[in-house]
């Protein structure tokens, strides 16, 4: 986490925006639900405006920023450049072991000759999971909009690109998995690539799409600004069980379970956004991070209460390309 | 409701490059509807303009703050300022009593209130201002400072103007204590009864544009520049078998899909042509303001940003401390107060001079701040014809039947002016969008 600049201070100019519609209803019928600003990265001095669809209730930024300004709003040091074992320590190995499991549950029914895809795939981190725990004859393969990242998963040994989906140029109905990991909701039109990455999916084919839920506790206690799951102003459109079902139909898929999921990361990161920007002390707002282990603790334990009562902090999607699987 | 598919060659039109006629066409233009502008004044922004002198003082006509999360939505949140203070005092009976927390200890009101609300259940719905205020605040405080304000405002008595003033105003106590609660501890001056459109909220609090109010409309003017025509008033809507069909421009006739207006409803009504639909909107009258710019060398001493004067000893209603919320607008050690006075064009108070209109003030002020007039540097005067739409019961019915659109297909009337209705800047701009969504057939 880089040093929080004093609030209100001006250190960088205002960024570009882009006026946005409703993903999947293709028109802005909204009313605003939040405000608020780039409570964790700081790389900005903007505030910015989560609306809900009235139609569908799909949560969207608008205006969202402007294309050229990725290179600002996600720096550096962003978390899914730079998620180390040395830095994060046990919360590294506690999140390893866990999205191992979970990877490896959708991935139980892939033929050996696989091919995989991991769309927005960051610094690698689920590809070497399917590397290291699953068959070695699969082929895993990944995308990153952000050449900072693929670089990352290149020094993994990986197979990454760093260019987006619409340019990579991949053999149409191909893929039997393609995972969006925590990466739809960065998307400037999640209903475009869903249908492109429908179109790279062999007949039965699955998708599986991971994502922040609005329909989750969290958000309800914290929507009106301070939620984790807004990532502001890198979280484009967030979803809940309906609208993420939605999207996958838009694109011609079939929906196969939609679902919550436990995850502390936007509760931890919720109370810390209220903390700091209500004027919280720093060591009490230094207590709810990605580093923080009883933080982190206390929210898995809630969380996977709530998720028992399908009210998790995250959603589960998976999709199948209609047709017979090989 | 729209007459015909907007073409290239038959936009939508829009009369007024004001907020409301901005985000109507920002709004549209998103949509891919083709849409022109058409302002009549050489300058964009109506209502929002404000103008700085030389001395380093600024001007607002209309609106002095928005909020964040219009400023958010507009896209102009890292070029605003958050007022660092924000506060309502009523001066009533030669003292100040803050808003609302002051008001509600006093036994006489808090008693008053009380009664009005455990008759409440037993009482007949409120026809008349009058009659709202007395059954919401109770008679005390409804008889004392509700109704005066009002009718300094308004130009008219309690009982000639229709309950819908009051209710559009109002925040709930339970809420405006909460959001006052917020405010405390943010320390932030959250928006109370700033937006009737879309929920009020802890998070939203009130900011001021670096350049004025009308940089809001600036930067929504930025996606349509090609497309807004100024000094080019619309002189008719043309009006078909109860359809628009067009507008004449400079004496040249525009063939138009629909027209979204921004026009007084009195103006609109005289405007459309090939219908008599809008007639009875001839007679909505809107109540004229003379703003007093009074400059001081040195803090004014007001108590609050705002200062409510229900007296009828005082020329004004309302004051207001620019320094004090927004010291930047003011040069350094001297201070500023708006006073507000309701008025009609052409009368008295309207024709007065501007020389006596400051004189007049500053000694009104005097009996609030004993010897601040000693430290009175000299006063600017706005004036502005339509200040406030006056809600009539004479006219009640028809306002009613306006809200529910103008009966026109193809025509919509937006904005402060074209609603008729008491919105602020984020109401406008919410409201028109809801308006607007029905031009771009989906």
């Amino acid at each position: 986490m880089r040093p929080v600049p004093p609030r209100g201070e001006r250190s960088v100019a205002p960024l570009a925006f882009t006026p946005t519609l409703c993903t999947l209803c293709g028109v802005e019928d909204a009313d605003p639900v939040a405000v608020g600003a780039d409570f964790e990265y700081r790389t900005c001095p903007d505030e910015f405006l989560a609306v809900r669809c009235r139609r569908c209730g799909l949560v969207y930024l608008n205006p969202r920023p402007a294309d050229a300004e990725a290179g600002r709003i996600y720096p550096d040091d962003y978390h899914a450049f730079a998620f180390k074992p040395a830095e994060y320590g046990l919360v590294y190995r506690v999140r390893r072991r866990l999205e191992a499991r979970r990877l490896l549950a959708w991935a139980r029914h892939l033929p050996a000759d696989a091919r995989v895809l991991d769309v927005g795939c960051g610094d690698g981190f689920h590809l070497a999971l399917l590397r290291d725990f699953g068959p070695p004859t699969w082929t895993l393969e990944g995308l990153d909009g952000d050449a900072r990242a693929g670089a990352a998963a290149r020094a993994n040994g990986l197979e990454v690109r760093g260019e987006r989906l619409e340019n990579a140029g991949l053999p149409p109905a191909t893929f039997d998995l393609v995972l969006l990991i925590m990466t739809v909701e960065h998307l400037p039109d999640p209903a475009a690539t869903m249908r492109l990455v429908a179109g790279l999916l062999a007949p039965g084919g699955r998708v599986v799409v991971v994502t922040d839920n609005t329909d989750s506790p969290d958000c309800k206690l914290f929507g009106g600004r301070h939620w984790g799951g807004y990532h502001f102003p890198r979280h484009s459109y967030l979803f809940n069980r309906a609208t993420l079902t939605r999207l996958g139909e838009l694109a011609g898929l079939t929906p196969v379970r939609v679902v919550t999921a436990m995850s502390p990361v936007n509760w931890v990161y919720s109370v810390r956004n209220w903390l700091d920007d209500w004027g919280g002390p720093r060591w009490l707002v230094n207590r709810f991070g990605l580093k923080s282990v009883p933080a982190l603790a206390a929210f898995t334990l809630l969380d996977t209460v709530l998720n028992l009562f399908n009210r998790g902090a995250i959603l589960h999607g998976t999709f199948a390309k209609p047709g017979a699987a090989k | 409701m729209t007459a015909a598919a907007p073409t290239p060659d038959r936009p939508v039109v829009v009369l007024g490059a004001g907020l409301a006629g901005l985000t109507a066409a920002t709004y549209l233009r998103r949509h891919g509807v083709p849409v022109r502008v058409f302002e009549a004044s050489p300058h964009l922004a109506g209502l929002c303009r404000s103008e700085r002198d030389p001395e380093g003082y600024t001007y607002d006509c209309g609106a002095h703050f928005i909020t964040n999360r219009l400023a958010a939505a507009v896209g102009v949140s890292a070029t605003c300022r958050p007022m660092p203070r924000y506060g309502e005092t009523v001066w009533h009976r030669g003292r100040g009593t803050s808003y609302p927390f002051g008001l509600m200890r006093s036994p006489r009101y808090a008693l008053s209130a009380a009664a009005a609300k455990i008759g409440g259940p037993f009482r007949a719905a409120a026809v008349t201002a009058a009659d709202h205020y007395r059954g919401a605040y109770g008679r005390k405080l409804a008889d004392e400072i509700a109704l005066p304000l009002t009718e300094a405002w308004s130009g008219a008595a309690g009982d000639e103007l229709a309950a819908a003033v009051g209710q559009k105003f109002a925040t709930s106590l339970p809420r405006t204590i909460a959001l006052k609660v917020a405010a405390k501890l943010t320390g932030r001056t959250v928006a109370v009864g700033y937006s009737s459109t879309v929920p009020e909220s802890p998070h939203v609090w009130h900011v001021y544009p670096d350049g004025g109010i009308a940089a809001v409309c600036e930067k929504l003017a930025d996606e349509v520049r090609d497309a807004i025509q100024t000094r080019s008033p619309v002189e008719a809507i043309l009006v078909e078998d109860d359809r628009v069909v067009g507008v004449q421009v400079n004496g040249e006739r525009i063939a138009a899909a629909a027209v979204v207006s921004t026009a007084p409803v009195h103006v609109l009504a005289k405007l459309v042509r090939g219908t008599d639909r809008l007639a009875y909107l001839s007679r909505f009258r809107y109540r004229a303001m003379v703003f007093v710019n009074l400059k001081f060398d040195g803090p004014s001493g007001l108590p609050d940003v705002v200062t409510w004067t229900p007296g009828t000893d005082f020329p004004f209603f309302r004051l207001s401390d620019i320094g004090l919320g927004l010291p930047w607008l003011v040069p350094a050690g001297k201070s500023q107060v708006t006073c507000d006075l309701g008025c009609e064009v052409n009368d008295a108070t309207w024709a007065m001079s501007d020389a006596a209109l400051g004189e007049q003030c500053r000694a009104a002020i005097d009996r609030i701040v004993p010897g601040l007039a000693a430290r009175y540097l000299g006063s600017r005067v706005v004036r502005t014809a339509l200040a406030y739409p006056v809600f009539r019961t004479e006219y009640e019915a028809d306002r009613r039947r306006f809200e529910h659109g103008t009966g026109v297909a193809g025509l919509v009337s937006v904005g402060r002016n074209g609603e008729f209705a008491h919105v602020l800047m984020e109401d406008v701009y919410w409201r028109t969008r809801r308006k607007v969504l029905g031009l771009i057939g989906r």
